[in-house]
């Protein structure tokens, strides 16, 4: 076939590609590319909604100077970070083992499987209620056993206290999303070929060596998208917070999510070009985040 | 069956640590699965059995808080209930039309452009951020547009959020389905929008099952977006609806608790059936991604 022809017969239907593609895209546009850049412009501003109209007055870089003599936000900036690396750690370390354990079927790993991978399927709202309940201090269940098995004095006001408050949120937001860690490495370990392992059994290696030789190096890019996720989760956590403690006490286990929601929403000063400022500053550090995590672990690929 | 007895073989040879990790491994399990049962438990009961012996069975199986929930005009829970289902149903309509739609033109090498891959990476830009770094400005627009306490604001919201995982996901299997399907199509003269919807759409059913699970699951979950766009009491969705409810029923665990069981129940009663595709669907955008 001549090449012009071909190239004919192979032209991008222009109406079809339009119908097929714009819908989505001019969405997109409208309500999540828009909304980021205004986003953007509205953090230089001071916007003050009165009489049914927003006033605005640009203020420049004053909003950015204010954010680094806010305690408060200090305070949800700290409590992100730690959660960001805590509550991802924790994770992974527990959803790698237990990918494991069940990828090497052990008794009951069906049952597993289901049992773990239930808790994510139900929102933070939820979540927060059931946990507020199990920490009350009267009657939750945590100090109820405690009190049972004598330990009295370890029954205390898990919520109530500043210095342990922030502990039981990273606690309660694990329990919510461990399972989609788990579920998320194991899929990644039952995608690698199943020659390979048992080709390696047949030359004597143990389970341990499986892992570490053949296993562990072919997971990775699954345990970095798996890293990823889970930091974003934490750095974006808002459901669990909101309802479990509100940011208290004395926003001890205050977020940037819920900072940033009472700033704009909950404050009597009501201006919302400063928590415009707050999330421009906060997804630029996320998108360092990821890239940070990126980079290290690509640079271990490099090194295996 | 023969999985189990391959189990018990490896048991019998592991010995006992592998009977001690079994042991830890069920407590785990249980310590997972407490808050559930306690829940379940706690709805059955009254609240005064509750305060007196937080960790005991019922009694007996009381539905009075279901049906104080369910009947009682000053609570009408079953309105929040349709707020939630009328919100998840549109949402996820519409979602399926604009991905469905995307996905293929982004999949076949036919709709292909200069700088169409661009295009697609802008798309899959909003996977990075939070929903703070946009919210703000989608309230003031739903503000200019009167949508303001509107189910359908919620609707236009959701499937904002949810087009760029379900594009994806619908990108990925449109792209590994062979091309001939369509060419003998389009020797017998059908046009292009006809082969995607009497061909494309029915053969791609599986995916559009996982884009539905994975994306009920998110709407019929959410809070932020609600609680800004929302302040109406009667048009509150089940999350909203959940969190007040316990705020103002504050002495009423038993009550409360089983408005829990109520909200959760949809969604634990489709992975009961639908385990593997949930499972599926999680998967499939991290894993194949």
């Amino acid at each position: 076939m001549p090449e012009r022809m071909n190239r004919r017969l192979n032209a991008t239907p222009i109406a079809a590609t339009i119908i097929l593609i714009a819908p989505v895209m001019i969405y997109y546009a409208t309500f999540i590319l828009y909304p980021i850049g205004a986003t953007i412009v509205n953090s230089f501003y001071r916007m003050t909604p009165r009489a049914g109209q927003i006033i605005r007055e640009f203020v420049g870089f004053q909003n950015f100077r204010a954010l680094f003599s806010d305690k408060i936000f200090g305070i949800a900036v700290r409590n992100t970070l730690i959660w960001a690396v805590v509550g991802t750690s924790v994770e992974m370390v527990t959803a790698l083992a237990l990918a494991f354990i069940v990828f090497f079927k052990v008794p009951f790993h069906r049952f597993y499987r289901i049992a773990w991978f239930t808790p994510i399927l139900i929102t933070g709202v939820i979540v927060g209620v059931v946990f507020r309940w199990i920490f009350n201090y009267d009657w939750g269940l945590v100090n109820a056993f405690l009190r049972l098995i004598g330990l009295e004095r370890l029954a205390v006001n898990w919520l109530g206290r500043p210095d342990l408050a922030l502990g039981v949120v990273i606690f309660v937001h694990f329990w919510n999303t461990f399972g989609y860690s788990f579920i998320l490495l194991l899929a990644g370990l039952s995608s690698v070929g199943q020659e390979l392992i048992e080709s390696a059994e047949i030359d004597g290696a143990n389970r341990l060596q499986i892992s570490r030789a053949i296993l562990a190096p072919m997971l990775l890019p699954v345990t970095v998208t798996t890293m990823i996720l889970a930091f974003m989760g934490k750095m974006r956590a808002f459901h669990v917070v909101w309802v479990l403690t509100n940011g208290g006490p004395m926003n001890q286990t205050e977020t940037v999510a819920t900072y940033v929601q009472k700033r704009a929403f909950n404050w009597s000063s009501l201006d919302l070009g400063y928590p415009s400022a707050i999330a421009v500053f906060w997804f630029v550090l996320v998108i360092l985040g990821v890239t940070a995590i990126n980079r290290w672990l690509q640079s271990r690929t490099e090194n295996l | 069956m023969s999985v189990i007895r391959l189990s018990l073989a490896r048991l019998r040879r592991i010995g006992v640590p592998g009977v001690l990790l079994t042991i830890v491994l069920l407590v785990f399990t249980i310590l997972v699965l407490v808050p559930f049962i306690w829940m379940i438990m706690m709805s059955f009961r009254t609240t005064g059995e509750i305060l007196a012996d937080p960790y005991g069975l019922p009694t007996q199986i009381r539905f009075t808080n279901y049906v104080r929930l369910i009947a009682d005009p000053a609570i009408g829970f079953m309105r929040y209930f349709w707020n939630s289902t009328i919100v998840t149903a549109g949402a996820l309509l519409l979602t399926i039309l604009l991905s469905s739609l995307g996905g293929y033109g982004f999949a076949r090498r036919r709709f292909s452009f200069p700088g169409r891959s661009r295009l697609f990476t802008v798309l899959l830009f909003a996977l990075m951020l939070p929903p703070q770094a946009m919210y703000i400005p989608q309230f003031t627009m739903m503000t200019r547009y009167g949508l303001l306490n509107t189910r359908t604001a919620l609707i236009l919201l959701y499937t904002a959020y949810a087009v760029t995982i379900s594009t994806f996901l619908l990108k990925t299997y449109f792209a590994q389905m062979p091309e001939e399907l369509e060419e003998s199509a389009r020797i017998d003269g059908a046009g292009d929008l006809l082969i995607f919807r009497r061909i494309m759409l029915p053969l791609a059913r599986p995916v559009l099952a996982t884009v539905i699970l994975i994306n009920f699951k998110e709407f019929w979950n959410e809070l932020l977006i609600a609680l800004t766009m929302i302040t109406r009491p009667a048009l509150r969705t089940l999350p909203l609806a959940m969190m007040n409810f316990v705020g103002e029923n504050a002495s009423n665990y038993a009550l409360a608790a089983a408005s829990l069981v109520v909200g959760m129940s949809p969604l634990l009663i489709a992975y009961l059936f639908l385990a593997e595709r949930f499972v599926e669907g999680i998967t499939a955008g991290a894993v194949k991604g």
